[in-house]
């Protein structure tokens, strides 16, 4: 190597040196430990509310026997991140946080000690939480138990392991005013907004991203891959026969279970079964009058209508095809999936119609029939089996079938994605090798 | 891996691997041994069991998604009683027999979604429920039997659905 | 392993309850042991069954007795595999006895040399047991006639007995209040029994009434067990890894390394095993069936592999077609009147290649055994067919004489004909002796699949010639196809005209159309048997052989320019080796002519149809000229010209089989038989690769699904005739009327089974293409 690569290497790292400096935070002074005393216990129940609302638990909880202290793993084609610890642990987690690092980091990404957060924490919507929920949420998190851990380091690769660089990536793509109501719309309109757009981060999900990991703003809610599973489109763009509306909307944010678009599993399920559980219905109600309008009003109110002319269709088109895809329908899927067009149930989740059928990914369809769902998993009082003793072939020729039963054209490269996700499930699942469990 | 639930109207707590087959649990643990097993890949439903009310094939079924659930056999259907059980005898609908109290729970289950189904409708929801006997023509009667007893107003059977 | 917090399970007793013998209160014939039933001395001949074999000394027996609270228990030494065999057997028993139905109950037995020959199959069941357990019957009656005349101070001549009670003018006794009275005890010899007198038809109370079969409360309620519910204290889990070939695989290495991990995996073990049933197998052990299942994933085992590895379903057919082209293989079944004259003179010949191929037996419950050692006994606890077939096979595995060996009986979930061959049962035990403590041995369904004795590919070919006239003088019937008598129990081999042959694998060819000539050639296809194990299939050859044969005959009958029953029925004629015999085969050509008759009318033949949409008929005596079940069928099939796929909307059956002892369980019967043809027609069949068939489970093999159930009509005929066999005949008809349909409806001929779309729709583009050129 010659001598002009260390002069080089040299004059880049005192630039870098000086951005640094520049792009750096202050720290914001450790406080002692935050005493229980200091919130109402009104503060702490709303607290709650508001930290389901947000669904914190699921990013920051690795086990249940840790609850708020991290450690879940975020991959990215960078390397992996690990949500951090925000129990009120003094050492681990953010007990010695004052208020104003609480707020400084929702609103702004900087962590107590003044360094950039990486957006997998969406404080790009977090952001427009007014300061009367962000003091509720500070209650209820310093009232937690503290959870000695310490999640693991993140794993990025270089130059992405560079903290300060988030300060560029914050000048591209953070604007960090807040969401002003819309006087336009009515007042459930805008709690909605404010749920959805805030706390709620719909749109952190449902909203696909750029190359650096930001949303596409001019895609907002048209669908999204994230952690393996597929947050539907809930634009105009939407391509569920029947289109969300506030009524099926309700009921799927509230049950889980929407009987013209599918049943809440995956990263959805817990949205709904954990986070939402304890939101007022005032706030369901709102959230789903928010999402209804990101359609442009598709729904002319006709779903059953449009229902029972699409599963009549789809009966027809597949009645007695005989293809492989149409035979392992009959044996695996029609005993449970089988509807009367004028009455589709949703706990026999009507396929035509189905968000996982429709959709432009496979991801949720392949998922749900490899892995089944259990009680944990989605809707309690609903279990499926998982089918993934089925060949690829079987599957490809049923995922085939399902699309072609709703006048759809087959997905892509399903062999590969099959593969992709068969990995994924036996990773995820419990080690043979481990120990059976523990003796009652 | 320790996991709870109901089965029968009956409490239990079972540890065996979490990835453990429902239906192994239920018959070999258990000892309840009308769930069959016929194909163990969810195509034939000889093990078909009831999982909060709802039919669900337990050869792929692990015992970890059942956990809080309400799980019922052919065992408690039979406790219970049911009308399907009644239909069954007197359309002599069983020959060999094995893959009966599947069909018959997967009837069951049905009849609480269509309590007054066509034969379209019999033929679909039924007919992932292989018989290698082909007795499928009493399968149906002894269906359409029952369904006409329940509308009848002998009322519909109760079943604990939920934890 | 497992905790209760409240309750106990209610399934799940221990195999020997079901086993466990009633205290017994009044045994008919019990003293001075003589009460002889003939099939108690004579056991079955499988070639011949009218030729007694002599084998096992008879045991003094019974088949029935009575407990002092008046239940009548019967002894079922038949499997029961959804035939209601046992109800049969016991309304035979009662009818004789006059006992109270609702009294009468079932014991199926273990195997024990008292029972003389044990096998269920070939559709005899009834038919060997009506006169025997009919005279049994009758004795009981005979005895408590008696003691109740001596009870109520009358003469015997004065009583009658009727549902269970010895009745004279207004006084009457029970037969329970008889036993309870003690003291009976009458004994009959051999000749004494064979001359006990029965009733006549018109008198019969119980049979052919409509009663319902005791089997079925259980199998409703879950209560009845199969062998899969075997369960035995100490017991663990068997599951096998199947070598790659049937035959000639040895085991050379097992690395479960990545095993040995697995909560409850215990050792895998290589069977040693000097029957040569199970060569090269391993056996996989471990506290549950999921833990042997997870080590199976995780186990290598290599083989030194048999010599089939590579035989796949077009070697075995090009090589039956060989078979067939060499004039010195096989063997003549039949070689009546003048053929080689019939076809010197002939004006024509028409030669048509028929195929089918291999048809798993796919019986629901996989099969599974648990054995294990006694007090130097043997117990194999498993549903069987054939226990006096496989207890020696049994012998020779373990080495250990036949008489330390009990076959404890469970209800098959599902026989059709694959636990004929215990195979199964081998590598129980022999892994119960490797490991020295019970092993339960259960298959997965792929294993059932892989292991599985199916119906062979066959490949026939069927000549025929014709005089100037255009009318039949004489047919060559050639067929191949692996020989499940010959490779399992040769000593059943029939003798034919220049050596043994399978009678099983040629059955159905032996017609009653009356020609001029009739040559049959049965071959055994070698390498068919070397491969895999060929298996009797419900039905066994009349499975594949009437598929050619009625596909031929139809073709004469196009070819002659005949209705195609008006061409049957003028050959269906009771004369010369056609005009049948007592006691079996009474009437002969002229009963299956009538069944013919029957179906014409049942099915509306004749009437106008829509397009593409036609009759066709088919007809068989079922398996055996000297126990004919006369069966006629007619299908009515819709083609759709675009798909190829052809539809059957209706089936049309009449089935004359003598008397109809339970007839809505014969009605069952052809039910399913019927919809078992049109599975194998249309729905269902694999082929070899690599030298195993290549669909193993559902996902692949698509057997018939109440969806494609056509609407059904039957009718059996009002007939006193010996009662024959139920269980197959129906198999064998629905093909080929499938078949002649498709050609009435489309003009197409299909010579191959199953007929899949893609083959009828080849034959269509064919055929219009040809139609197009002409």
């Amino acid at each position: 190597m010659s001598k002009r690569w260390y002069i080089a290497i040299a004059v880049l790292a005192v630039i870098a040196g000086g951005l640094a400096l520049a792009v750096w935070e202050p720290a914001i002074p450790a406080a002692d430990e935050a005493s229980r005393q200091d919130f109402s216990p009104g503060q702490v129940e709303r607290g709650k509310v508001l930290a389901g609302i947000g669904n914190c638990g699921t990013c920051h909880t690795v086990s249940p026997d840790k609850p708020f202290a991290g450690g879940v793993e975020f991959p990215s084609p960078f390397g992996s991140l690990y949500s951090t610890n925000i129990s009120p642990h003094p050492q681990d987690g953010i007990g010695r946080w004052p208020r104003e690092a609480f707020v400084r980091a929702m609103r702004e990404g900087v962590s107590r000690e003044g360094s950039h957060l990486y957006p997998a924490f969406p404080f790009t919507h977090f952001k427009n939480i007014t300061d009367e929920d962000l003091d509720a949420l500070y209650a209820y998190f310093m009232t937690r138990e503290p959870v000695a851990y310490t999640p693991p380091q993140n794993d990025l690769s270089f130059p992405f392991n560079l903290r300060f660089l988030q300060w560029g990536w914050k000048l591209l793509f953070f604007d960090p005013d807040p969401w002003q109501p819309d006087p336009e719309r009515g007042e459930q309109w805008n709690r909605g907004a404010y749920l959805a757009k805030g706390l709620g981060h719909c749109s952190a999900c449902h909203t696909p991203r750029n190359f650096m990991q930001a949303e596409k703003k001019d895609r907002a809610y048209a669908g999204a891959l994230v952690d393996n599973w597929y947050a539907t489109a809930l634009d105009e763009s939407q391509p569920v026969p029947v289109h969300w509306d506030r009524e099926s909307l309700y009921e799927y944010l509230r049950e889980g279970t929407s009987r013209f678009q599918g049943v809440a599993v995956g990263s959805m399920g817990e949205v709904v079964h954990r986070g939402l559980r304890l939101a007022p219905d005032s706030d369901i109600r709102a959230l789903a009058t928010y999402t209804e309008s990101l359609s442009g009003g598709r729904n002319n109110g006709n779903s059953r209508q449009i229902a029972a002319e699409t599963i009549t269709a789809a009966q027809q088109r597949a009645r007695s095809e005989y293809s492989p895809g149409e035979e392992l329908y009959v044996a695996a899927c029609a005993a449970c999936h089988y509807n009367d067009p004028q009455d589709p149930l949703a706990v026999r989740a009507e396929l035509s119609l189905n968000s996982a059928v429709t959709a432009d990914d496979p991801t949720n369809l392949l998922r749900v029939v490899m892995e089944g769902v259990g009680t944990g998993a989605g809707t309690p009082t609903l279990v499926m089996p998982g089918f993934s003793t089925l060949s690829d072939e079987n599957l490809v020729a049923l995922a085939d079938f399902l699309r072609e039963r709703s006048n759809l054209p087959p997905w892509k490269n399903l062999r590969k994605r099959i593969g992709e996700l068969r990995e994924l499930h036996r990773q995820s699942q419990p080690s043979a090798t481990g120990k059976a469990g523990e003796q009652p | 891996m320790t996991t709870e639930f109901k089965i029968n109207a009956r409490p239990v707590r079972v540890d065996v691997p979490e990835d453990t087959p429902l239906l192994w649990v239920i018959r070999d643990d258990l000892g309840y041994t009308g769930t069959k097993f016929g194909c163990g890949i969810g195509l034939c439903g000889a093990c078909t069991v009831h999982v909060n009310g709802r039919a669900t094939r337990s050869c792929i079924t692990p015992v970890k998604d059942v956990a809080n659930s309400v799980v019922t056999t052919i065992e408690g259907l039979a406790e219970n009683g049911h009308p399907l059980l009644e239909t069954w005898v007197e359309a002599q609908t069983p020959q060999c027999g094995y893959c009966q109290p599947g069909q018959i729970m997967q009837a069951a289950a049905m009849l609480r979604d269509f309590p007054n189904p066509t034969d379209e409708q019999i033929n679909q929801v039924m007919s992932g429920n292989f018989c290698r006997c082909m007795a499928y023509v009493r399968i149906r009667e002894a269906i359409r039997m029952a369904a006409q007893r329940m509308q009848a107003g002998s009322g519909r059977p109760q079943e604990a659905d939920h934890a | 392993m497992l905790k209760y917090l409240t309750g106990k399970s209610s399934g799940g007793a221990h195999a020997d309850e079901l086993a466990s013998p009633g205290r017994r209160g009044f045994i008919v014939g019990m003293a001075g042991a003589v009460l002889t039933l003939a099939f108690a001395r004579s056991p079955l001949s499988l070639a011949n069954p009218d030729k007694t074999v002599a084998e096992g000394a008879f045991d003094p027996t019974v088949w029935y007795w009575i407990e002092p609270d008046g239940r009548v228990v019967v002894n079922i030494a038949k499997a029961e595999m959804g035939q209601h065999i046992g109800t049969a057997l016991a309304r035979i028993v009662a009818d004789e006895l006059e006992a109270d139905w609702e009294q009468v109950e079932l014991r199926y037995v273990d195997s024990d040399p008292k029972w003389g020959y044990m096998v269920t199959g070939g559709s005899w069941s009834v038919w060997k047991s009506f006169d025997p357990l009919s005279r049994a019957g009758a004795a009981g009656r005979k005895v408590l006639i008696e003691e109740g005349a001596k009870k109520l101070g009358v003469k015997p001549e004065q009583c009658r007995a009727r549902a269970g009670r010895i009745i004279a003018g207004n006084q009457s006794i029970s037969y329970a209040d008889l036993v309870r009275g003690g003291g009976i005890s009458r004994s009959f010899t051999d000749e004494e029994l064979k001359q006990m007198p029965i009733k006549p038809p018109a008198e019969r109370r119980i049979i052919g009434g409509q009663t319902r079969a005791l089997d079925i409360p259980g199998k409703v309620d879950g209560s009845t067990l199969y062998g899969l519910d075997a369960k035995v204290d100490g017991m663990v889990y068997g599951r096998p890894i199947i070598p790659p070939t049937r035959y000639g695989s040895s085991v050379s290495s097992i690395d479960d390394s990545a095993a040995r991990e697995i909560p409850g995996y215990r050792q895998t073990v290589t069977l040693e095993d000097p029957s040569g049933t199970v060569p090269g197998w391993a056996m996989v052990i471990a506290d549950s069936f999921h833990a042997a299942n997870q080590a199976v994933k995780r186990i290598t085992v290599n083989w030194s592999p048999g010599k089939t590895t590579g035989v796949d379903e077009q070697a075995v057919l090009d090589h039956g077609r060989k078979l067939i082209g060499t004039a010195d293989q096989g063997v003549l079944a039949l070689d009546a009147g003048e053929v080689d004259k019939a076809f010197n003179d002939a004006a024509e010949v028409l030669e048509s290649e028929y195929v089918t191929h291999g048809v798993l037996h796919f019986q629901l419950e996989p099969v599974n055994a648990v054995a294990l050692e006694k007090d130097g006994t043997w117990e194999i606890h498993t549903g069987n067919q054939w226990q006096s077939l496989i207890i020696p096979v049994l012998s020779r595995a373990l080495q250990v004489p036949k008489e330390k060996i009990v076959m404890r009986t469970y209800l098959l979930g599902g026989g059709f004909g694959r636990r004929l061959n215990g195979d199964y049962s081998v590598p129980a035990a022999l892994a119960a002796k490797a490991v020295g403590r019970p092993v339960k041995m259960v298959l997965t369904r792929e294993d059932d699949a892989l292991f599985d004795s199916i119906r062979s590919p066959s490949v026939q070919k069927i000549r025929m010639a014709f005089d100037g006239d255009g009318k039949i003088t004489a047919m060559e019937h050639h067929a191949t196809a692996g020989w499940p008598t010959q490779v399992m129990a040769p000593d059943f081999m029939a003798d034919g005209i220049n050596g043994k042959y399978d009678p099983f694998a040629i059955q159905g060819a032996l017609h009653w159309y009356t020609m001029n000539g009739h040559r049959v050639r049965a071959i055994s296809n070698d390498l068919a048997n070397d491969t895999f194990r060929p298996g009797w299939l419900r039905s066994v050859g009349s499975g594949w052989v009437n598929w050619a044969l009625e596909s031929a005959i139809d073709e004469a009958a196009h070819k002659a320019g005949e209705d195609p029953i008006e061409f049957r029925l003028r050959r269906l004629k009771a004369i010369g080796r056609n005009a049948g015999s007592a006691p079996n085969a009474v009437g002969g050509a002229a009963r299956q002519a009538n069944v013919v008759r029957r179906v014409r009318e049942l099915s509306g033949w004749g009437a106008e149809l829509p397009a593409d949409t036609a009759l066709g008929v088919a007809t068989s005596y079922g398996q055996e000229r000297n126990m004919p079940t006369w069966t006629a069928c007619v299908a009515r099939v819709r083609v759709d010209r675009e798909t190829g796929r052809a539809t059957v909307e209706k089936l049309s059956l009449v089935t004359d089989a003598g008397t109809i002892v339970h007839p809505d369980g014969a009605r069952a019967q052809v039910e399913g038989a019927a919809l078992w043809g049109m599975s194998m027609a249309l729905h269902e069949g694999t082929v070899l690769h690599n030298g195993n068939v290549a669909d193993t489970n559902l996902n692949t093999y698509t057997p018939l699904r109440m969806r494609d159930v056509p609407e059904i009509e039957m009718e059996f005929v009002d007939s006193t005739e010996t009662a024959v066999g139920l269980g197959e005949p129906a198999t064998t008809v629905v093909g080929p009327a499938i078949g002649n349909a498709i050609f009435a409806a489309v003009g197409v001929r299909m010579r191959e089974l199953p007929i899949r779309p893609h083959a009828l729709l080849a034959e269509l583009q064919r055929d219009s293409k040809a139609n197009r050129e002409a």
